[in-house]
């Protein structure tokens, strides 16, 4: 069995009951879909005249759902026939070193509409900047930006550089982050239960580093002071603030559509669709898997079991197994889950209490080809370790695929794939290695990367045994021929992108993204030819998947951040 | 005046001389760091131990020939795992080595490419336990 992993659709039951809320919605939206509307327009400034490359979003009043268009090189923009109903909409732009100065909302009647946005160079820039314009922007060494790479799991950069701590209160503050869960975010911390341990020096370390490229040193005031996170006025820093240039041309043909979920909490991860157009998610930090339902933008919650009440709860990985149900992986509640797509029922497997501490962490599963031998991989963080559960007994088995190395350097099995035989890929996002566990001998073999200190993050296994995956410290993609067992490896055109993900697509393009450059990557190995699509708003991606069943192909991923669904839909 | 010619052994000599001071200038440099559990923390430095199995390394060559570039090569435990890596341009390979329970003699090296079969290693005298392991593998065209 080949997968061509992530674009199997996994197979839907019966639809869901839907939510009041959500059901006001869909009524709203299908009734207005009937006598859609179109909206266009110009984009201006006076510094510029007419502007390609702004992004012009619209949000009718009361609805979930978003849709951004982009203009073109004469400084026109035109929202698809069909997408936007009659009513009110909110207008807002994105265009680094702008603000939209007019209008901010029009009226769509019953005729189409045309609208002239007026921009204006905005006073604060820093407000605008993408994670990756502020590791362009600040000073120092690639050394001393690397632990930076963490933080955006949980925060923006400009979270940091707006601080005014100093060196001193940086290092307790640092130390205290350390001790957080990787589901965590802004809108709910979750501590860990097991303590880390955190050296003194490299806290205070990052500290120094930090406490130049923030706001500390502007901050400094009368003796006694207490330091603040919240400037009085618009900043500035004591380096230039860079910036990447706006969409053009091909980047520029491109329909995208946002769907907020309904709380701010939710921290939407992997995402993938079914057969029938609907979107399923993981739950960074609340214990649900998630549905959407595109065409009207309501959304369904399903609780996952709780394992153990008192730790950090939210699932990681969400994949499909060759019968089309999901499986997730449920972090520090130490096991996965199985989801019956036809009964809408969880069963869950937790670790047993032999090999399951205050430290276990299963963000992984690959369950597709179980059938093979009743086994379903994982993963423990905390123990640099592969698990396999076996479902007969329900028992998971640990393997270490490190233990012949050398001791002392940082692994972490992560993203994985398997192959017909359930013969298992990992990525050793830790470190530098594709690794291999054979499913009936166990033998584990290590492939470094070409590039050193890569760390490989998540991976697709295509039709033709290629494992595609990205490599995040090194800024590139890659791909490991597993019947060769060779490597290729593409630099990503954007310096400090550090893709998370990579999916390749029934044309064999490539596409990516990543908590850095609120891009979108497409990517044609073959050619070399890339596009990145730049995203409405600040946008955390962690999984991307691509729908091959439209054409063309629809991307989607989930805001991690922003609690939203992104759906990108290229026009070429 | 004419310049000495050197014959291609001689190469081998200089090779393996400026290799094995390489490698010996890299591992000195090797910066200790930190270790973390859970895959995320202040800094993803690793932690050199010095006590660990010796690292290999050595050229893929054709037999009486020059060395052989994107070469595949295999460190081997038998029944236990392997560690595979390719050689650059010059047909240089390197293998950072396995834990210090791992006897060295128990590790094989093999070597493969499209069009080649291997025809024999050799594995150079080692001065100290501690020292880089050279093992020379030789490919035979088909």
């Amino acid at each position: 069995m080949t997968e061509h992993d992530r674009g199997r659709h996994v197979r839907a039951g019966r639809r869901p009951w839907l939510g009041v809320a959500s059901a006001a919605v869909l009524c709203c939206l299908a009734a207005g879909a009937a006598r859609a509307q179109t909206l266009a327009g110009s984009v201006r400034s006076a510094a510029e005249g007419a502007m390609e490359g702004v992004l012009v979003s619209a949000q009718k009043a009361g609805s979930p759902v978003t849709v951004t268009v982009v203009s073109d090189e004469h400084g026109r923009f035109r929202f698809p026939d069909g997408r936007l109903a009659p009513g009110r909409y909110a207008l807002r732009i994105r265009a680094v070193g702008y603000d939209l100065a007019g209008p901010h909302a029009v009226e769509l009647g019953a005729a189409p509409a045309e609208v002239a946005l007026e921009l204006d160079r905005t006073a604060d820039l820093a407000a605008q900047l993408t994670n990756t314009e502020w590791f362009m922007s600040m000073p120092g060494t690639p050394e001393q930006k690397r632990p930076l790479l963490e933080c955006m799991s949980c925060h923006t950069l400009e979270r940091i550089v707006r601080s005014t701590y100093d060196a001193d209160a940086l290092v307790p503050l640092l130390k205290r982050m350390a001790q957080y869960a990787n589901n965590t975010t802004q809108g709910r911390v979750q501590p860990r239960i097991a303590e880390r341990e955190v050296r003194d020096d490299l806290a205070q370390r990052l500290a120094d580093y930090l406490a130049t490229v923030n706001l500390s040193a502007a901050a400094k005031s009368p003796a006694g002071a207490a330091p603040t996170s919240v400037p009085s006025s618009v900043p500035t820093w004591p380096y230039e603030l860079q910036t990447l240039p706006r969409p053009k041309g091909r980047a520029t043909h491109v329909v995208i559509t946002e769907y907020d979920l309904p709380r701010a909490t939710i921290a939407p991860h992997d995402v993938r669709t079914d057969a029938q157009g609907n979107v399923w998610y993981s739950n960074f930090v609340e214990n649900f898997l998630g549905e959407l339902d595109p065409r009207t933008g309501a959304n369904h919650d399903y609780a996952i079991p709780v394992l153990k009440p008192d730790f950090p709860t939210g699932t990681l990985d969400l994949e499909a197994d060759a019968d089309g149900n999901l499986w997730l992986g449920m972090m520090f509640q130490a096991g996965l889950a199985k989801f019956d797509m036809k009964t809408r029922t969880f069963q869950v497997f937790p670790v047993q209490p032999g090999l399951n501490d205050s430290a276990t962490q299963q963000s992984m599963v690959m369950p597709r080809a179980f059938a093979v031998d009743g086994k379903v991989w994982s993963n423990d963080v905390a123990r640099q370790s592969i698990m396999r559960l076996d479902l007969k007994t329900g028992q998971y088995e640990r393997i270490d695929p490190f233990k012949l190395l050398h001791t002392g350097h940082q692994h972490s099995p992560y993203g994985m794939a398997a192959d017909a035989g359930n013969n298992l890929y990992f990525m050793d996002f830790g470190d530098e290695n594709i690794g291999r566990v054979d499913a009936r001998t166990g033998a584990t073999t290590i492939y470094p990367t070409p590039t050193p200190k890569s760390r490989p993050r998540r991976t697709m296994l295509d039709d033709r045994g290629r494992l595609w995956f990205t490599e995040f410290a090194a800024d590139k993609l890659g791909m490991f021929d597993t019947k060769t067992e060779s490597f290729k490896e593409w630099k990503v055109p954007t310096p400090h992108t550090y893709p998370y993900d990579v999916f390749m697509d029934k044309n064999g393009e490539l596409w990516s993204g990543g908590m850095a450059s609120d891009r979108v990557l497409r990517f044609d190995p073959q050619s070399g030819r890339s596009v990145e699509y730049l995203l409405p708003r600040p946008t955390n991606i962690r999984r991307v998947f691509v729908d091959n069943s439209t054409s063309p192909v629809t991307f989607w991923a989930g805001n991690n951040h922003g609690a939203a669904i992104i759906r990108l839909e290229p026009l070429d | 005046m004419r310049t000495p010619r050197l014959r291609r052994k001689d190469f081998g000599k200089l090779d393996r001389a400026w290799l094995r001071a390489a490698l010996i200038v890299a591992a000195a440099l090797a910066v200790p760091g930190l270790a973390c559990a859970g895959g995320t923390g202040l800094s993803d430095d690793d932690q050199g131990n010095a006590d660990e199995g010796p690292s290999y390394f050595g050229f893929v060559r054709e037999v009486d020939g020059p060395g052989v570039a994107d070469a595949k090569v295999t460190a081997e435990l038998k029944d236990r795992g392997a560690l595979v890596t390719r050689t650059d341009i010059l047909g240089v390979y390197k293998i950072p080595g396995f834990g210090k329970d791992i006897n060295p003699n128990d590790v094989s090296i093999a070597c493969a490419k499209d069009g080649y079969k291997e025809a024999n290693t050799v594995r150079r005298p080692q001065g100290d336990p501690k020292d880089p392991i050279e093992i020379e593998c030789y490919l035979k065209k088909l």
